[in-house]
């Protein structure tokens, strides 16, 4: 059968809708001994801030059941610094590439994004609203700072904005429409779950932040279903970010209403694990005889107990 | 020849050389072999538990490539109960030792420490002085490993139970005091190779800058990738966060700061 797995996301085709979560990958390149990159539907770069950032102490990670957590706090070179060296080795991969953006106040995230736009090479940017490792609450926790961000960006920018929300949030179907109603051109559901652990040897904390950010397989059924719930409200489409580890679960969260899914922690654990995915999609879709990945896009929705179909 | 890969070796043995103490055996071709250096790890992958498991190599030689290990927590234990079949792992990774030292090498290893130091032994040209500190006698692993190599060895225990009672940086700090240069040929300067727990380290780093000996370490600290991309190991050198995996684990000593 001649299976396309290509999709179409916010007005950017990728080849397969399997990419690159931030913060698991570098800033892009840097595995390319290890895995085929340009076999990638997309890499999404570490998240960039405007000023480079040294990142939180040690410890900055512990391993929980079925999944780790991290307290990374955005360590990067700052904007400045990545549009010279790894944007240049990134844009010759031959995959689109997002890049990730972070920021402490509505001037950062604008200005960082107006510095990306004066670049070439770049497919989108994906705007990090829910870091949970920094002092200050995050962003998308206030929603008058979501809206303004994404506006003002929205009109620095000719570059597609995709908003990566946080899931703790009381209703994340509600934020995805605000967010689109700002004008993003998708969202990214979602980052990392708040949570901590407890050394019981020291009767410290594992994490030198206390808390940090869950992730990994463990975090899986829980962003499914914010997924789930925002694919019925919201028309842009969905980037499905949360303890992807198969292809089996790209497919879940495809059928739940994603438009392309994103490896994170699982590509930490081994980088193969983000090829395995896409060759296990292919796989799926020719035991149930599917030609075109993007049929299977929201499946779950296209019954009766459905408001948008 | 890439610079490391991922995949799955066929398990030679993995046994317990002493009380809770294992040394783990895989099978390795000549190309890795020869690749592997002193003080790289490898990311193991131990099934039951989520993250795979930083762990240096002890020795590679023969067609093998050997961890030693101490069960200290279930990834550890499950390891342990491990004894044939494949093992995926991912490495070697970081970067190793320097080996091309003219001076005399002195190592400052604590508990399992002793790991990877003593495949920095078997490497180096020139033989040196072991200072090896363990809990009590039976923490005390490859004493007859380093014998065959020719080194002088100085252990202590925290028990007494063999060698000097006390810490090792205590024996260390002694003797280059009592001779000033605890040289077996006194025309050579020293070279310090420190492994062990982070309280052990900070005490040879200051002996080091006291006597003004110049040296490496290698660290550890929990990491996720084992490829620099996590970021989730970063240690604190000359005023920069740099990464455990990719930039060491082998760090000069008094670029480290702790």
């Amino acid at each position: 059968m001649n299976l396309d797995l290509s999709v179409s996301f916010a007005g950017i085709k990728l080849k397969n809708p399997v990419l690159s979560a931030s913060g698991t990958f570098g800033y892009g390149y840097e595995l390319a001994d290890l895995i085929p990159l340009q076999r990638l539907g997309g890499i999404i770069t570490k998240t960039i801030t405007l000023e480079p950032r040294a990142g939180n102490p040690q410890p900055r990670i512990a391993e929980v059941c079925g999944g780790m957590l991290n307290t990374i706090g955005l360590q990067n070179i700052g904007v400045k610094t990545f549009v010279e060296e790894p944007l240049e080795k990134l844009s010759k991969i031959g995959t689109p590439i997002f890049v990730s953006v972070a920021g402490f106040c509505l001037k950062d995230y604008v200005e960082t994004v107006k510095i990306l736009n004066a670049q070439k090479g770049i497919a989108a940017i994906e705007l990090n609203l829910s870091c949970p490792n920094l002092k200050k609450q995050i962003v998308c926790a206030d929603l008058p700072l979501t809206k303004a961000v994404i506006k003002g960006v929205k009109k620095a920018s000719k570059i597609p904005i995709i908003a990566k929300l946080s899931p703790m949030i009381t209703d994340i179907a509600e934020l995805s429409l605000i967010v689109q109603n700002a004008g993003a051109d998708a969202v990214t559901l979602a980052n990392t779950y708040p949570a901590m652990a407890i050394d019981i040897k020291t009767f410290k904390p594992k994490l030198s932040t206390v808390k940090g950010g869950m992730s990994g397989a463990c975090i899986k059924p829980l962003t499914l279903r914010c997924v789930y719930d925002a694919y019925k409200k919201i028309r842009i489409p969905i980037l499905a970010c949360g303890g992807i580890t198969t292809g089996e679960d790209a497919v879940e969260f495809m059928l739940a209403g994603a438009s392309a899914v994103s490896v994170g922690t699982a590509s930490l654990i081994s980088p193969e694990n983000i090829i395995k995915t896409i060759d296990a999609i292919e796989e799926i879709l020719e035991n149930y005889k599917i030609r075109k990945v993007k049929d299977i896009v929201g499946r779950l929705c296209k019954g009766k107990d459905n408001d948008r179909c | 020849m890439k610079k490391y890969c991922d995949k799955t070796y066929k398990i030679i043995s993995n046994t317990e050389i002493g009380q809770g103490y294992f040394e783990l055996k895989i099978q390795a071709g000549a190309a890795l072999l020869r690749a592997c250096k002193p003080g790289q790890f490898f990311m193991l992958t131990i099934p039951g538990v989520f993250l795979r498991r930083p762990l240096s190599v002890h020795d590679a030689k023969d067609g093998e490539i050997s961890f030693l290990y101490k069960v200290v927590g279930k990834g550890t234990k499950i390891l342990s109960r491990i004894k044939t079949g494949g093992l995926s792992a991912l490495g070697a990774l970081g970067n190793g030792y320097p080996l091309d030292t003219p001076l005399l090498p002195i190592i400052v290893a604590g508990g399992t420490g002793i790991a990877s130091v003593y495949f920095l032994a078997s490497k180096l040209k020139n033989k040196g002085i072991l200072y090896y500190g363990a809990r009590s006698k039976k923490d005390l692993l490859c004493l007859d490993k380093f014998k065959k190599l020719g080194w002088k060895i100085v252990v202590s225990t925290e028990d007494g139970s063999k060698g000097f009672k006390g810490y090792i940086t205590d024996a260390l700090e002694k003797q280059l005091t009592a001779n000033k240069e605890p040289s077996r040929d006194a025309k050579l300067k020293n070279l310090l190779f420190v492994c062990g727990p982070n309280a052990m380290m900070k005490a040879v780093f200051k002996i080091a800058k006291e006597k003004n000996i110049k040296g490496f370490a290698s660290l550890e600290e929990k990491m996720a990738c084992g490829i620099g991309n996590c970021q989730g190991c970063a240690v604190k050198i000359n005023g920069q966060n740099k990464m455990t995996c990719k930039d060491g684990p082998v760090f000069k000593i008094e670029d480290i700061e702790f």
